[in-house]
């Protein structure tokens, strides 16, 4: 008498556990964080501690670039300054700004210990906006991630990561606001320029 | 000796606590909550972009054919609702954030790195959890405060459980999945400002770190429910527990700061505005529920 019910509890818990609709800004976030867990569990880069490191970024990088709105996250840090740079400096400031967060979180990101990262659910804000929300568990916290996505030519792009509470780019917008307030656009590049090349 | 090193630690650690995760609150805004900050800077959202006059002579291209193209200026209206907060006190802040800074580097991370490493994390968790739970009179009492009698009943379910079957608090049974009584995180500063009271201006305070006026007045209103703060036989008892409470939840933090102060440009902007955001979610959280 009892097996059936048990099989039948069974039953019902693999009905109602099949995986709740997600719609595409989640799965596409999703994938490309499976991605980089794929690089960074990669048995095969645990050895030769150097070399592997080298190619673990590049690996990184590439994900990053389909990952991520490069152009659109310089944009929105910059804000109405974006306009008082010339469109060479635009450039510039866009590979500068991605490589100072580069070297801010990469070395985070390859300390991945095999902490759980839970895929909440997705907020849309617009038909071509939307919010990502995961967080990352560890035996002692829980710290929340949002990366909020945007569709463009049929793809969803993070623009903004937010740790927290406390969105990157909005973190940015404000120091740059402060730096161009007393600075030329050309100092705040050089200020970058130095940020990325060393101390 | 040990009497003077637990209140030294404890200031150590409460600036170091500090510049990790800004903990209090914020907002300049108005009771009206800032909109949503998602809408800031909708570069290419013309559905919500009234048309206004560009500033600046937009350029011919479309967005899609040239990405680096001017923007159009729509953030004018959306740069007011940007959290925000005055700062007339910046050359004293930037002076304590550099003394809070050495502080961190000289003392409290050497400390908190020694700690860790003598102190196995469970035993670190279950101090975490410990002084968590004595915190509940906080929690509760500003759940109450706030009109969130769901989140006073959450506490109160958290604290009997957590203290009778969790051995007095070290071990956090209400959180597991199937009991689900989350930690309410309720201050007096959020308190405040779902009352529609705003920050007013930035101060680091040496060795507590960032604040405002109203984040100072609901600290020392929140140190009144505290059962820490009745701790005081031999005087120095309860700053003790509060100092080795902060290098207990420091162990689990560092390099937090340090990789913070890595990405900025200004540290101290950087600081500054993760503070500012910080807390005017936690009082956008207690004014509209999650």
């Amino acid at each position: 008498m009892k097996r059936p019910i048990v099989a039948l509890n069974l039953i019902m818990l693999l009905l109602f556990s099949i995986p709740v609709y997600a719609g595409p800004p989640l799965d596409a976030v999703q994938s490309n964080v499976n991605k980089v867990l794929e690089v960074l569990r990669d048995p095969a880069l645990k050895a030769n501690v150097a070399m592997a490191k080298e190619i673990k970024k590049e690996k990184l990088r590439l994900i990053y670039e389909r990952m991520f709105d490069d152009v659109e996250l310089s944009k929105r840090a910059l804000a109405k300054n974006w306009n008082s740079l010339n469109v060479a400096q635009r450039q510039e400031f866009v590979l500068l700004f991605r490589q100072v967060l580069e070297k801010a979180y990469v070395d985070k990101i390859l300390a991945y210990t095999d902490e759980k990262i839970v895929f909440d659910r997705e907020t849309m804000v617009s038909g071509t906006q939307a919010e990502v929300q995961t967080k990352i568990v560890t035996a002692s916290k829980e710290i929340p991630i949002s990366y909020r996505v945007l569709l463009k030519d049929g793809a969803w792009k993070v623009y903004d990561v937010v740790i927290e509470n406390v969105s990157l780019v909005l973190n940015y917008r404000t120091q740059f606001n402060d730096i161009l307030a007393k600075n030329t656009p050309e100092q705040l590049l050089e200020i970058l320029r130095k940020k990325v090349k060393g101390q | 000796m040990k009497a003077f090193s637990f209140p030294v630690l404890l200031f150590v650690f409460f600036a170091t606590g500090c510049a990790h995760s800004p903990d209090p609150a914020v907002s300049l805004a108005p009771p009206v909550a800032p909109p949503q900050i998602q809408h800031v800077l909708v570069v290419s959202d013309p559905v919500q972009v009234p048309p206004k006059p560009p500033e600046v002579p937009v350029k011919s291209e479309t967005k899609n054919v040239d990405d680096y193209g001017d923007i159009e200026v729509l953030e004018k209206a959306s740069e007011e609702a940007r959290p925000q907060i005055a700062d007339p006190l910046e050359p004293f802040n930037r002076a304590m954030y550099h003394f809070n800074d050495k502080l961190y580097f000289w003392l409290f991370k050497p400390v908190a790195q020694g700690y860790q490493k003598v102190v196995p994390e469970v035993a670190r968790i279950g101090v975490s959890n410990f002084f968590t739970n004595l915190g509940f009179p906080v929690r509760f009492v500003n759940s109450l405060l706030q009109a969130d009698f769901s989140g006073a009943t959450t506490e109160v379910g958290r604290f009997l459980l957590n203290t009778l079957c969790g051995m007095g608090g070290l071990f956090d049974p209400a959180s597991h999945e199937e009991i689900n009584l989350a930690k309410q995180e309720k201050d007096l500063g959020q308190t405040l400002g779902s009352y529609g009271l705003g920050q007013g201006l930035f101060i680091i305070w040496p060795i507590l770190g960032p604040s405002s006026p109203r984040d100072t007045v609901g600290m020392v209103g929140d140190l009144f429910l505290h059962p820490l703060t009745y701790l005081n036989n031999p005087w120095y008892a309860g700053t003790a527990a509060k100092g080795y409470r902060k290098v207990n939840d420091a162990s689990f933090k560092i390099g937090d700061y340090e990789s913070l102060k890595e990405a900025a440009i200004d540290p101290y902007v950087a600081i500054r505005d993760a503070y500012v955001q910080y807390r005017m979610n936690r009082v956008k959280k207690a004014t509209f529920g999650k």
